[in-house]
C-alpha cells in the first residue's frame, strides 16, 4: 500500500513537472495576403456610407484556387516536421461555421434555453490564431520567361509586429509551370522564415513574452486615471509602477496615458508564474486586476482578453 | 642470398606504399582539418536537403575530392552559404554559435572521422566526374576542385537537436 502511495506521489510529481516547465505555446495559420487576394479577385465589396470597403473573401479563395492549397499544404507539411503543427485555416472557417449552425439550433432539454451568446462573443468568431503567417506571391512574366516573387511574413496577432520573414524572387524559367516554381520557393524560403521565428521564440524565451496591456473605464465610473488614492501617487504613476516592479527587467512602454484611458506596449512578461505555471496576458494582468481591488485603491474592475498576448482592465465595475 | 635481396626489396617497397598511403590520407585529413574550403548553392533540391557546390583546395587533387563531402557537411553545420544564381536563397549554418563545435568536440570528431556518420547525410550530385571549370591550379603546387553534392539538412538539424547541439523549433513549448 505503502508503495502504490509513493508510485503515485512519482507520477503525480513527474506529470506536475512536465506540465508546468512548459511556455504556452502559440497557435500560427497561414493566410492569404489582401494583396494576394486582391490581385486575384478573391474579395468581398460592400458599400459603406458611398465610401466602397474591400475585405479578403477567404472561403471562395480556399475553394476555387488549388495553388492556395497546395502553397498552404507544403508549408504547414514542412512546419509539422519540425515540430510545429499549423492550424489550418480553411478547416477553421468550417469549424465555426458548423459550431455556428449547432449553437442556432441547440435548446435546453428542461427550460427550451438556447445557447448564451453576447454581441461580443459574435465578433470573436472568428478563425484567428497567435502569430499569423502572411502569404503573398506574384508570378513575374517576362515574354516565355516565367518567375515567382515569394514573401512571407510572421505577424504577432497581438503586438502588431512582424516576428519572422522570408522573402525573394526565385529563379526564372521558360518551361516549368507555376506549380512547380511555387513548390521551389516554398522550399527555398522556410528554412530562412523558420530561422527567423526561432530567433523570436528565443528573444521570448530570454526577455519575457511581449504583450500589449491596455486600461480603460466605465463611463459611469466617478474616479479616473489621474485620481490620488491615499496620498498616494496619481492611479496611472501607481499602475506603471506596479508593471515596472513585475515585468522582465522592468520592459514596457507607456504609448498613452489620459485620464480616462493607457496603452503599455512591450510590455515583457514573465513566461512562469511564481508556482511555476505557464502564464499568458490574462494570467498576468489578473494579478494588477487584484492589485487594484485590493485597499487602499479598491477599484471593482472587469478583465477582459484577446488571445495569449492582449488583456483590458475596464475600471468602475464588474 | 638472392632470395633473401628479393624478399627485403618486396618487403620495402611494400612498407613504402603502406606508409605514403597513410601519408596520403594524413596530408588529405591535414588539409581537412582547417576546414578550407568554400560553399555555394547550386539550385534547389528536394525537400529537405541542399545541393551544393563545395570547393576544396590541397596540392593534390585527389585529396581535394576526398575530403569534398566532409567539407560540405561541416559547411552547412557551421558556415551556411549565401544565395544568389538558379534562385537560391541565403542558407544560415544549423549552428549559429561557432563555440558549440568546440564544446562538442567529441562528438564532432566521432561524426567527421574518416568514415564516420557523416557520410549518411551527403551524397554525390553527380556521377563523380569533375567539370573541367571544377578543376583550377590557382599556384604553382595547389588545385581548387569543385565537387557538386546534396546534403540532408533536415535529417542533420534532427541529429543535432538530439544531441542538444541546436535547439529545435518547439523547444520550451
Amino acid at each position: 500500500m505503502k508503495l502504490h502511495k509513493s508510485f503515485t506521489l512519482i507520477i503525480f510529481t513527474l506529470f506536475c513537472l512536465i506540465s508546468f516547465g512548459q511556455a504556452k505555446k502559440p497557435t500560427l495559420m497561414v493566410v492569404p495576403s489582401d494583396v494576394w487576394c486582391n490581385q486575384n479577385g478573391y474579395m468581398l465589396e460592400f458599400d459603406n456610407q458611398g465610401s466602397t470597403i474591400k475585405i479578403p473573401d477567404y472561403k471562395r479563395a480556399f475553394q476555387e484556387n488549388p495553388e492556395v492549397l497546395q502553397v498552404i499544404s507544403q508549408i504547414n507539411g514542412m512546419m509539422a516536421e519540425r515540430g510545429f503543427p499549423l492550424k489550418n485555416m480553411e478547416s477553421a472557417i468550417k469549424t465555426l461555421e458548423s459550431n455556428a449552425v449547432e449553437d442556432n439550433l441547440r435548446s435546453s432539454k428542461d427550460s427550451g434555453a438556447s445557447i448564451n451568446e453576447s454581441p461580443i462573443d459574435a465578433i470573436k468568431k472568428a478563425a484567428k490564431a497567435d502569430i499569423i503567417i502572411q502569404l503573398t506571391w506574384t508570378v513575374n512574366k517576362t515574354g516565355p520567361k516565367k518567375s515567382i516573387n515569394f514573401n512571407l511574413q510572421g505577424l504577432d496577432a497581438y503586438t502588431d509586429k512582424q516576428v519572422a520573414t522570408a522573402s525573394g524572387t526565385g529563379a526564372p524559367s521558360f518551361s516549368a509551370e507555376t506549380p512547380v516554381l511555387l513548390s521551389e520557393a516554398v522550399i527555398a524560403h522556410m528554412d530562412n522564415f523558420t530561422l527567423s521565428l526561432q530567433e523570436h521564440f528565443d528573444d521570448m524565451f530570454e526577455n519575457g513574452r511581449e504583450i500589449i496591456v491596455r486600461i480603460q473605464t466605465w463611463d459611469d465610473w466617478d474616479g479616473d486615471l489621474e485620481t490620488e488614492f491615499g496620498g498616494e501617487d496619481e492611479l496611472g504613476f501607481v499602475i506603471e509602477d506596479w508593471l515596472a516592479d513585475n515585468t522582465v527587467k522592468g520592459r514596457f512602454s507607456t504609448t498613452d496615458m489620459t485620464e480616462t484611458m493607457a496603452l503599455f506596449e512591450q510590455v515583457r512578461i514573465p513566461l512562469y508564474n511564481d508556482k511555476g505555471r505557464a502564464i499568458d496576458a490574462r494570467r498576468f494582468v489578473r494579478e494588477l486586476s487584484k492589485y487594484l481591488k485590493a485597499a487602499p485603491f479598491s477599484i471593482p474592475n472587469k478583465l477582459v482578453m484577446k488571445g495569449l498576448g492582449r488583456a483590458t482592465i475596464i475600471l468602475g465595475s464588474k | 642470398m638472392k632470395l633473401k635481396h628479393l624478399i627485403l626489396s618486396v618487403l620495402f617497397i611494400g612498407f613504402c606504399t603502406s606508409v605514403n598511403a597513410q601519408w596520403k590520407k594524413n596530408k588529405a585529413n591535414e588539409d581537412t582539418k582547417i576546414w578550407r574550403y568554400d560553399l555555394e548553392c547550386e539550385g534547389i533540391a528536394k525537400q529537405g536537403s541542399k545541393l551544393v557546390k563545395v570547393w576544396s583546395y590541397s596540392k593534390n587533387p585527389k585529396h581535394a575530392v576526398s575530403s569534398g563531402m566532409k567539407n560540405a557537411v561541416h559547411g552547412i553545420i557551421f558556415k551556411g552559404f549565401a544565395g544568389g544564381k538558379q534562385g537560391c536563397t541565403q542558407f544560415r549554418a544549423l549552428v549559429s554559435d561557432p563555440a558549440m563545435e568546440e564544446k562538442h568536440k567529441a562528438f564532432f570528431d566521432s561524426f567527421f572521422a574518416d568514415g564516420g556518420d557523416y557520410l549518411r547525410y551527403v551524397s554525390s550530385a553527380t556521377d563523380g566526374s569533375i567539370a573541367a571549370g571544377d578543376r583550377l591550379k590557382i599556384s604553382k603546387r595547389e588545385y581548387k576542385i569543385g565537387i557538386v553534392v546534396n546534403v540532408l539538412t533536415d535529417q542533420l538539424r534532427k541529429l543535432l537537436e538530439s544531441k542538444g547541439i541546436v535547439k529545435g523549433l518547439n523547444s520550451g513549448f
